[in-house]
């Protein structure tokens, strides 16, 4: 009489998702999409120090129609057009949507899916990996473009503004990751669908004047960001008409909604999906 | 984890954790950043008392041989006041006058209960013939640790200047040219004031300046009540500006808190965005408009503005045309 080996004993979502992270940071942090992140917050810091060096010979760094612009402000320009409006959601974009989309492509979701763990857990592991992979890199590289933008004396003044820049753009990777975790799982061409909503959908919609607004992660991540708006193109200037912005409560309200509701729901889809792999 | 993943995390951790000690650090220990970078300023802000509301500088020299100051000569020639005024002093201000300094000091220092001004020069003056011209109408000289001291006490106020060391003197009321030797003397003078200090050393390469205190100044420019109602929100503010050929300047203001600043950015953008949009039908505008900048974090409202050359190209043909069309008229 043979006897079958014990199966194992299903993790639970917690232990299945650590695991799952455990396996897919490292994964993540030396794939070719981290050159691409690297080039792409590399950028900053790389004007960072051209800034530094030509304001070290005393020459001004940057002139904008005539005005010398201070360190100060010339970070707090880099936190909207670089970071906010490009960085974030780039990076939420192109890491969110490949979170099941790779392993599709790859065909190794059967792998993943045939072990005793939540289905849910896969993607709430990875989500959390991307979160880690992301941080670690643009925090840091904000803390650099930091000090080499903004003069030492101006530090005091200025600090508590860098905290709250890294505390948004910390919940801006979570926001727009677990959205588009949401359309990576459940679209079958996510990048073009991302695409449309990070640089389609979001900027035209915060040019009209509604309630449409409330549908973008946007509007209450600039809500929240301690720095001026820059003024750099006519949208922006129509932005600038037309913005009501909300409070911080509020924004903080919407942006955790969104955060719970679309990671959620990215991890439902994924329980619920039958994914299947072309031959 | 793999090793190169572990040392990934590790640096990583230390820039994030190495720049927030710092900015903790440096923000818990104030003035500390300050002190610690040279010290910002012209050196006669010596002189100037540490309780001072508002300090303004205005290199002579360099706002004199401006290109824009040669323009505007041409356009308003020196007045016979002018003339007046440097054959009784001896004082031609834009040959022998190099910087000015000015402070408002708080009303404590002063019976009369309004803030009162300080104005430091430096330059070349002949101090016998000012004394002398000072005594002819009615002003007493005292000596007040060891500086001649020259006064004169009007019906409600005193006016007073004193040659406080060579090549500077100081014009104000008695207590503040008194206040002033005091400063220098003993070291307690406004490169102690934290606050204000913070705002010179903030301020970018500049030949006219001026910071404060925003209620201080407020009071003193005797804004319209309706527009003091309006910014009780503001608590420090800076100018400054670069003239040569044209202007470039900045405005900071800093708000009691971080939403009084943001609301005052919002209504500031509102503007700046009407602005623009209207400045296309006066192209002549266009330049000065497409300058405007609307900056700042946190409690800080910065506006940063220029006024190119060019701007002043057409105003002085448009004077030109005016001085053409008078004799025509007459």
């Amino acid at each position: 009489m043979t006897t079958t080996p014990p199966r194992p004993a299903a993790l639970s979502t917690t232990a299945a998702a650590r695991r799952v992270f455990e396996v897919s940071f490292g994964e993540m942090l030396w794939s070719r999409r981290t050159i691409f992140m690297a080039l792409v917050v590399g950028g900053p810091v790389l004007l960072a120090i051209i800034f530094r060096v030509v304001e070290a010979f005393g020459a001004p760094a940057l002139r904008v129609n005539g005005a010398r612009v201070a360190g100060g402000s010339v970070f707090g320009v880099m936190i909207w057009l670089l970071y906010v409006r490009f960085i974030v959601p780039v990076l939420g974009l192109f890491y969110g949507t490949s979170l099941m989309a790779d392993e599709v492509e790859d065909k190794t979701i059967t792998y993943l899916f045939s072990r005793p763990i939540p289905r849910g857990a896969v993607l709430l592991g990875k989500y959390l990996a991307y979160l880690a992979c992301t941080g670690l890199v643009v925090l840091p590289s904000v803390m650099l473009t930091y000090f080499l933008t903004v003069p030492f004396a101006q530090v005091p003044g200025t600090f508590r503004s860098l905290v709250l820049d890294l505390a948004i753009l910390a919940a801006g990777l979570a926001v727009y990751g677990a959205v588009f975790a949401f359309v990576g799982a459940r679209l079958k061409r996510p990048l073009v669908g991302g695409l449309i909503f990070a640089f389609g959908w979001e900027p035209v919609v915060l040019a009209l004047p509604g309630y449409l607004r409330q549908f973008t992660v946007a509007r209450h991540l600039q809500a929240l960001v301690p720095h001026a708006m820059p003024s750099d193109s006519a949208l922006s200037l129509i932005q600038g008409l037309f913005r009501d912005v909300p409070s911080v409560p509020t924004a903080l309200a919407w942006l955790t909604v969104l955060l719970v509701a679309f990671l959620w729901l990215a991890m439902r889809t994924v329980s619920r999906r039958e994914y299947v792999l072309e031959q | 984890m793999t090793a190169k993943t572990r040392y990934f995390v590790l640096t990583a951790f230390a820039i994030l954790i190495g720049g927030l000690t710092t900015g903790l650090v440096a923000s818990y220990m104030g003035g500390l950043p300050v002190a610690l970078t040279r010290q910002a300023g012209p050196d006669d802000l010596a002189f100037v008392p540490p309780d001072a509301v508002a300090v303004a500088y205005a290199n002579v020299q360099e706002v004199m041989a401006s290109d824009l100051r040669q323009r505007l000569r041409k356009l308003h020639p020196d007045s016979p006041d002018q003339n007046d005024f440097e054959e009784k002093t001896g004082v031609n201000v834009e040959r022998d006058v190099d910087a000015v300094v000015a402070a408002l000091m708080p009303k404590s220092l002063d019976a009369a209960g309004d803030h009162r001004p300080l104005v430091l020069a430096r330059g070349r003056f002949d101090q016998v013939r000012i004394e002398g011209l000072a005594r002819e109408h009615g002003a007493e000289v005292s000596d007040y640790q060891g500086v001649r001291v020259i006064a004169h006490q009007g019906a409600d106020e005193s006016m007073a200047l004193g040659f406080i060391e060579p090549g500077v003197v100081a014009v104000g009321s008695t207590d503040g040219v008194r206040a002033a030797i005091d400063a220098k003397r003993s070291g307690r003078n406004v490169l102690s004031n934290t606050e204000l200090m913070r705002l010179v050393s903030e301020l970018d390469a500049a030949n006219a300046w001026a910071v404060g205190r925003f209620d201080a100044v407020a009071q003193t420019a005797d804004l319209p009540g309706e527009l003091q109602q309006r910014i009780p929100t503001l608590s420090w503010f800076s100018a400054s500006g670069h003239l040569n050929g044209g202007i470039t300047g900045t405005f900071k203001a800093e708000a009691k808190d971080d939403e009084a600043a943001k609301n005052l950015r919002d209504m500031l953008r509102g503007v700046v965005a009407m602005v623009k949009i209207q400045a296309d039908s006066k192209p002549e505008l266009r330049s000065v408009v497409d300058s405007l900048q609307l900056g700042g974090e946190g409690k800080t409202v910065a506006v940063g503005f220029a006024v190119p050359s060019q701007l002043f190209d057409a105003l002085e043909l448009m004077h030109q045309r005016e001085q053409q069309r008078r004799p025509a008229a007459r």
